[in-house]
């Protein structure tokens, strides 16, 4: 007697043998890297879980982002600072906010590509800016030596000029300005920049005046502001300041002759208010400010710039190079540190490591460059060398994964190179970057009441004893 | 539980065990089915428990209706009721918070929270059950009598996320008929084309989306235009992988247990001219749009001919916003909707003359076809038009560099577009090659790809495409 088989036999055999192929590496210690399958995967199929309303990255971040409500909850999310380097910084703001006459607190963030969008930088500007006042939009490229550059609230369109950024290290003398781009145009090169907002006061442009320099007309709307010229008697670095009127928002650059160099142009308000300058470059790394930018140039233009805080937010490049990261990177570093300190003795100077930086590994889940975790103990370590304050974003931000979480994210956080977060992830690590500040800052204001009740009670304390 | 992730084909490898034994009894075997339906829709949400089973039995209703009115302002009605009440089910659990953050707008007021809109692509549901009462109410078939055979016909899971659109009155005939085979043929066919999906999602779409594409239109402004238009490129072969990958599991599991599902793919990019790129491109959709809405638009018997390019450039215009409900997808809506119109006039005014045998000029038809349809996809892809414009804002700086453009995704990209041209002979080969071999050797070459799956692609089931429309 024949026995038919329930199951369509060939298609049987295989699905079977396939089953048994892909369930036996789990019993062959040998075959145990060979994992396909697991066997917890069966009672996965019945099992129904409730509608998840959100993913769970952003729910935790929405907390995050609630600083008036959320109080730091470790260390990783404080700025390091046992120098109290950031003092001066702090007490900076203080007079600020008390409305002291015109007190503006400047804030220089040099950063890589993430700051070139300033994406993070754009952030903490206007969160700063909320509660201290807006004292302008600060420094400005000329024109945009990539289309990834951008900051909120300008826009630039230009024509004519040849860009030199310092990470191609295209000009010889190394001379970058504070932005770390050469713009050199010829008559008829210009740039116009639209502000989204009224309300400047100022405009400075930063150059590089020379011997037979040509003439550069601003304006502002339909006025003409200024027409400079920058034949001077000897090469030099300099600045010009003018006064534009606040209802202006459209303002152009004009080459009216010869050839100029033009670095930055800097709007700003009346104070009281903060000024955070966004000065990002694409694909930077620490070797651009201590070696392709000409030391003193760069000292030159810092102390032009009069910074308060200067922030060193680099590594996401140098990451990807471990040889780099343990050899001469220290040696960079402390380079950008002493020419800071040689340009602004009095400013405060803060390392930010670089974010979480994805890889995927075996296995596909998405977790961090090896090299990072080493590249922010080297950051950390030189800080405390160097009297400098710390801010670990990296471990603030959630430490190793956190971007494969922002990945997974709905919508997602991260873009799919798993290193530029996307807007909404940038706000995360500028708010966490804020609290930093505002925790640090608070601190401050805390020692200084305390020192201030000190020193009043000695003097209190015979009028009190008087019977 | 997406097609191409582990618990579904636990789930499916159950249902092949369950439901072959008991397929002889139509009862069992139908309730088998119906019962692994409901299954896989409670794995989403287990609210599509009420509405799934309450909206088909009102359309067998329905339908039982219309079988037997003959008045036809009853026969309107009942048909009414039906479109009525799926579209409403569209309406409320996918574009209500389209609508209520319209309101909003108007309003000038926050847009109210709205927690009923539901993964699971619900559109092909409706569609699928749409084509019941109409073909019924058009006198194309009769009604299905079997309770069970409509709610098992119109709820059939691998259609469920994305299609293939099927009729359900090409399917109940599928389900009725009692002591169904699976020969070797079919099986290993089924199971090819399993392989085939796996492949193509895994290996190809998901690569290309998590090495190339997604990057770019993350982050445009940090490519050069050549590789944007790369990128753009890959968009194309990607979402192609990604949905006829889907459309290949779909197809195999249906006919693992011996029903048949229509194609929804013939290389679409080797279209002539745009008219054929939909009759080769989400084949299922495209006949759904063409038989229950442009068909049924007023005017197409009119003398006046304009009714004819509106009614396409409507139809395909209400087609992108099937897709979603923003800008981009009406622009690449209205963008199809004008090429199909003026492709129409163009062939009406040439007195519809076959196409030119010239090999230059169908090579030349092929790229221009194609490249419409990839610009079109700019805007498909783009998470807003201001993404779409900073795109095509890249491409057209034509900065050339290639830096972003890894050997391997190279490759990827070099296989993707061959595969995609390769004639359906080597395909049904291949095919054959496989179903000839023994049982062991076609086990051994699934488990072959589930192992390159898992160590080759690395990027976990990221979800279909086409399952969020």
């Amino acid at each position: 007697m024949k026995i038919q088989s329930p199951w369509p036999v060939k298609p049987f055999l295989v699905i079977a043998t396939f089953a048994v192929g892909i369930a036996l590496p789990q019993y062959i210690p040998q075959w145990y890297n060979w994992r396909i399958f697991e066997w917890a995967t069966v009672p996965a199929v019945v099992d129904f879980q409730p509608r998840a309303r959100a993913a769970e990255p952003l729910q935790e971040e929405a907390e995050r982002l609630r600083p008036d409500t959320v109080s730091l909850k470790s260390n990783s999310s404080r700025i390091h600072d046992p120098t109290a380097t950031m003092d001066h910084f702090y007490a900076s703001l203080l007079k600020t906010e008390r409305l002291q006459n015109g007190t503006v607190t400047r804030i220089l963030h040099y950063g890589d590509s993430p700051t070139t969008a300033d994406l993070i930088t754009a952030d903490v500007r206007g969160l700063i800016q909320q509660r201290f006042g807006d004292a302008g939009h600060g420094a400005y490229l000329i024109a945009k030596p990539w289309a990834w550059y951008g900051h909120r609230g300008l826009d630039v369109s230009a024509s004519g000029w040849k860009m030199d950024p310092a990470t191609l290290k295209g000009q010889k003398d190394g001379r970058y300005g504070l932005g770390g781009v050469s713009f050199i145009g010829q008559t008829g090169a210009q740039s116009e920049i639209k502000l989204k907002k009224p309300g400047h006061t100022k405009l400075t442009l930063s150059y590089f005046g020379q011997p037979g320099g040509g003439e550069v007309k601003i304006m502002a709307g339909d006025i003409e502001v200024a027409t400079l010229n920058t034949d001077l008697p000897e090469p030099a670095d300099a600045e010009e300041t003018w006064p534009v009127p606040p209802e202006a928002q459209n303002f152009k650059i004009i080459v009216t002759r010869g050839a100029v160099r033009l670095f930055n142009v800097v709007f700003r308000k009346e104070g009281p208010g903060v000024v955070y300058d966004s000065i990002g470059l694409n694909g930077t790394w620490a070797g651009v400010l201590a070696v392709h930018i000409n030391g003193q140039h760069w000292i030159e233009e810092l102390k032009m710039a009069r910074p308060d805080l200067v922030i060193i937010n680099y590594g996401t490049n140098e990451s990807g190079y471990r040889n780099y990261v343990e050899t001469t990177y220290p040696k960079d570093v402390r380079e950008i540190i002493r020419r800071v300190r040689a340009a602004v003795p009095e400013s405060s100077v803060m390392i930010m490591s670089p974010m979480d930086r994805g890889a995927r590994e075996a296995g596909g889940t998405i977790g961090t460059v090896t090299t990072l975790p080493k590249l922010i103990s080297v950051q950390a370590k030189l800080a405390a060398e160097n009297g400098c304050a710390f801010f670990n974003t990296f471990e603030a931000m959630g430490g190793p994964g956190t971007m494969g979480k922002w990945y997974m994210a709905e919508p997602r956080l991260v873009s799919a190179d798993f290193i530029h977060p996307m807007p909404a992830g940038a706000r995360i690590v500028g708010t966490l970057l804020y609290q930093a500040l505002m925790d640090g800052y608070n601190s401050y204001k805390l020692k200084q009441l305390r020192r201030a009740v000190a020193t009043a009670a000695p003097a209190a304390t015979p009028t009190e004893a008087r019977p | 539980m997406l097609l191409s992730s582990t618990v579904y084909f636990v789930f499916l490898t159950g249902l092949f065990l369950l439901y072959w034994p008991l397929q002889r009894w139509r009862v069992a075997g139908l309730s088998v089915l119906l019962f692994a339906n409901y299954f896989f829709y409670a794995k989403w949400d287990l609210f599509y428990l009420i509405l799934i089973p309450g909206a088909s039995f009102l359309d067998y209703l329905i339908g039982r209706g219309l079988g037997s009115a003959q008045a036809p302002w009853l026969r309107r009605s009942l048909v009414s009721l039906s479109v009525f009440m799926n579209l409403g089910i569209l309406a409320t659990f996918k574009y209500m918070p389209f609508f209520l953050a319209t309101y909003a707008g108007i309003a000038q007021t926050k847009a109210p929270a709205w927690h009923w809109t539901f993964p699971l692509g619900i559109s092909f549901y409706c569609f699928q059950s749409l084509t019941y009462t109409i073909d019924l109410y058009r006198k194309d078939g009769k009604p299905v009598r079997s309770l069970l055979t409509h709610m098992t016909a119109v709820s059939f899971f691998p259609t469920t996320l994305s299609g293939p659109i099927t009729r359900v009155l090409a399917l109940a005939p599928q389900l009725e008929k009692v002591g169904r085979t699976l020969s070797s043929e079919d099986g290993g066919k089924a199971l090819f084309r399993i392989g085939l999906g796996l492949m193509k999602k895994f290996l190809i779409a998901d690569y290309l989306a998590e090495n190339l594409v997604n990057r770019v239109f993350d982050t445009p402004n940090l490519y050069t235009g050549m590789e944007a238009l790369i990128g753009v490129y890959a968009y194309a072969l990607q979402l192609y992988y990604d949905f006829s990958g889907y459309s290949d599991i779909a197809i195999g599991s249906a006919l693992l247990l011996g029903l048949k599902l229509p194609e929804n793919f013939n290389r679409p990019y080797l279209a002539l001219n745009i008219s054929e790129f939909w009759r080769r491109w989400h084949i299922s959709l495209s006949n759904w749009l063409r038989d229950y809405l442009y068909f049924s638009l007023p005017g197409l018997r009119s003398k006046w001919k304009v009714f004819t390019y509106f009614n396409l450039f409507f139809t395909m215009l209400l087609g992108g916003l099937w897709h979603g409900a923003s800008w981009n997808f009406v622009i690449w809506g209205a963008l199809h909707g004008a090429a199909l119109a003026f492709h129409h006039g163009w062939r009406t005014l040439r007195g519809n003359k076959p196409a030119s045998a010239n090999l230059a000029v169908r090579v030349a038809s092929r790229l221009l076809t194609t490249h419409f349809v990839i610009l079109a996809w700019v805007f498909f892809r783009a998470s807003s038009l201001e993404n779409a414009m900073e795109v095509l804002a890249r491409i057209a700086s034509l900065t050339v560099s290639l830096a972003n453009i890894s050997m391997p995704i190279a490759v990827v990209l070099a296989i993707a577009a061959i595969a995609h041209y390769l004639p359906k002979r080597i395909y049904e080969f291949l095919a054959s090659l496989y179903i000839r071999s023994p049982f062991f050797a076609q086990a051994a070459a699934l488990a072959a790809l589930v192992l390159a799956i898992q160590y080759v692609a690395v990027t976990g089931a990221a979800p279909f495409l086409y399952t969020k429309f």
